[in-house]
């Protein structure tokens, strides 16, 4: 048991990096690394552009799915959104979720 | 089989090691690690930078000859006197600071089999896997006349520095009422809005200190991005400025005098008072020499990991290579390296990397406050990146209220935030 449990251990303390917090490959589920090109990891001074790391899940899939119906208006973000299904979204999401805010 | 002492031992120096709280492989603890990243851009810089933050027992050196970097975008706001030229700069400090080895010089030569790169000075570097980023070169000689010394006279500015701080001064010094021509290249080229754009803000710059000039476009294509929006807006804001002169109406230049400033084309020659010259381009002379660029002069790679198809283990991102519907730009060159880094550790540990989905977005500006987009979503499809469809697109045309001064306001944050990520 002991031989067994404590690299587990080990392995989960190693691997509660901020890039790689949830589940899955490393840097996100596909399509989320592209989204820091404007959404910053960082707090950027100066910017217009919301961040997103640390938002509750369920707002960005909200956001995600009404800017993909044109329910609520953007500019950029609805032609971006149409190009994702919905787990698509809820894996960008609950990744975001659990960056660092 | 690994007991657990040396589990142990192998964790021990994983924590030992761990400069901070990213996620060492065991591929890597086992020594295979070595990643070597040539060309500081977009690309190149963010590769080595999301590497080391996705694995910190990676071993990476990013191979750059300029201790500061230069951005493109937003260049041609520099032109319009709307920006500094050193807004524009960028140092490597944040990249060294996340633990990446800066190495200030050249790649000189490749050996693919050998897996090893070669330094100006002469130094091996041995690599794993070799990252590629190397932005664009201009094919010299494609226009007769058009040399590095006749840049001089008909600056190019489509690498941003001197170049552009020349064709600004060239702009300042030219009299009112004179005439700017310049040249826009066939596809595929860096920045596919960039000479709209450009010719745009010089208008902009032209209607304020020198109103009585015109700007001549001539261009090697019928068609351009966003060009009903481009088109529109220089109707709307500079009426009888621009002049565009299509491939089929006689606009592609078939040679350049750089003493008389003369463009010639099929169907005529224009003399210039300030000539813009922006050449027909390729992949960054490295490529060629690693053996990745084809016939095109651009680097095939599949649409994964961005793995060279012509040579294993070297990846190539950004302007250099051949995205499929995926446009040349910092913004693609940005969201590519951070795919392609994330690939290289689950290469490195022996994993396939998953399938990626990337996006595009690019502005453009009109004026100060006049901005435009396009975007776009990408996923592999049939050995290349595919737009995805129903997604991507341009602004809206026509009346749209605020739109044009938001994304204005959009593209100036994109670029404090892309440039953060990047070199920050």
């Amino acid at each position: 048991m002991g031989r067994l449990l404590l690299p587990v251990l080990v392995l989960a303390f190693l691997s509660g990096g901020p890039a790689q917090a949830a589940d899955g490959p490393p840097g996100g589920p596909p399509g989320a690394s592209s989204c820091t090109g404007c959404h910053a990891p960082m707090k950027v001074t100066d910017s217009v552009i919301p961040r997103i790391a640390g938002r509750k899940a369920a707002d960005i899939v909200t956001f995600m799915r009404e800017y993909r119906s044109g329910a609520w208006p953007s500019s950029v973000m609805g032609r971006i959104a149409k190009g994702f299904s919905d787990p698509e979204i809820d894996a960008i999401a609950a990744w975001f979720a659990v960056q660092p805010e | 089989m690994a007991t657990r002492r040396t589990f142990l031992k192998l964790a021990g120096l994983k924590l030992a090691g761990a400069a901070g709280l990213a996620a060492p492989s065991l591929a890597s603890a086992q020594g295979a690690g070595r990643v070597v990243v040539v060309g500081g851009g977009f690309g190149g810089a963010t590769a080595a930078r999301t590497l080391k933050q996705l694995d910190a027992k990676l071993n990476v050196t990013l191979v750059e000859p300029n201790p500061i970097y230069t951005a493109c975008p937003f260049s041609n706001s520099v032109l319009a006197n709307l920006r500094e030229m050193s807004q524009q700069q960028f140092r490597y400090d944040g990249i060294k600071a996340a633990g990446v080895t800066v190495a200030e010089t050249s790649v000189t030569a490749i050996d693919a089999s050998a897996r090893t790169a070669t330094l100006a000075d002469g130094t091996q570097l041995s690599w794993d896997r070799l990252v590629l980023s190397p932005g664009i070169d201009f094919d010299w000689g494609a226009i007769p006349g058009y040399d590095e010394a006749a840049a001089q006279k008909m600056p190019h500015a489509w690498k941003a520095g001197a170049q552009t701080v020349l064709l600004r001064q060239q702009l300042q010094d030219m009299r009112d009422g004179g005439l700017v021509v310049m040249s826009s290249p066939p596809n595929p080229y860096r920045c596919p809005p960039g000479p709209y754009e450009r010719a745009s803000l010089i208008a902009y710059w032209l209607s304020i200190w020198k109103p009585k000039s015109k700007l001549l476009l001539l261009d090697s294509k019928d068609a351009f991005s966003k060009q009903r929006l481009f088109q529109d807006g220089w109707a709307q804001l500079y009426p009888g400025t621009i002049e565009w002169v299509p491939l089929s109406k006689g606009g592609k230049v078939t040679s350049v005098d750089p003493a008389t400033l003369t463009l010639t084309t099929e169907f005529g020659s224009h003399k210039a008072d300030v000539a813009n010259v922006i050449p027909p381009q390729k992949a960054g002379a490295i490529a060629a020499k690693a053996g990745v660029a084809d016939r095109t002069g651009w680097c095939p790679v599949e649409p994964v990991a961005f793995e060279s198809t012509l040579q294993r283990g070297i990846h190539v991102l950004g302007d250099a290579a051949i995205m499929g519907a995926m446009p040349k730009s910092a913004f693609a060159a940005n969201a590519q390296a951070k795919v392609c880094a994330a690939a290289i550790v689950e290469l490195l540990a022996g994993r396939a990397p998953p399938q990626p989905l990337l996006i595009n977005t690019c502005y453009s500006l009109l004026a100060a406050d006049y901005g435009i987009s396009i975007a776009g979503v990408y996923r592999p499809d049939k050995g290349l990146l595919a737009d995805v469809p129903g997604a991507g697109g341009v602004s809206p045309l026509g009346a749209v209220g605020g739109l044009r001064g938001q994304e204005a306001l959009y593209a100036s944050s994109w670029f404090r935030t892309i440039t953060a990520e990047t070199f920050g």
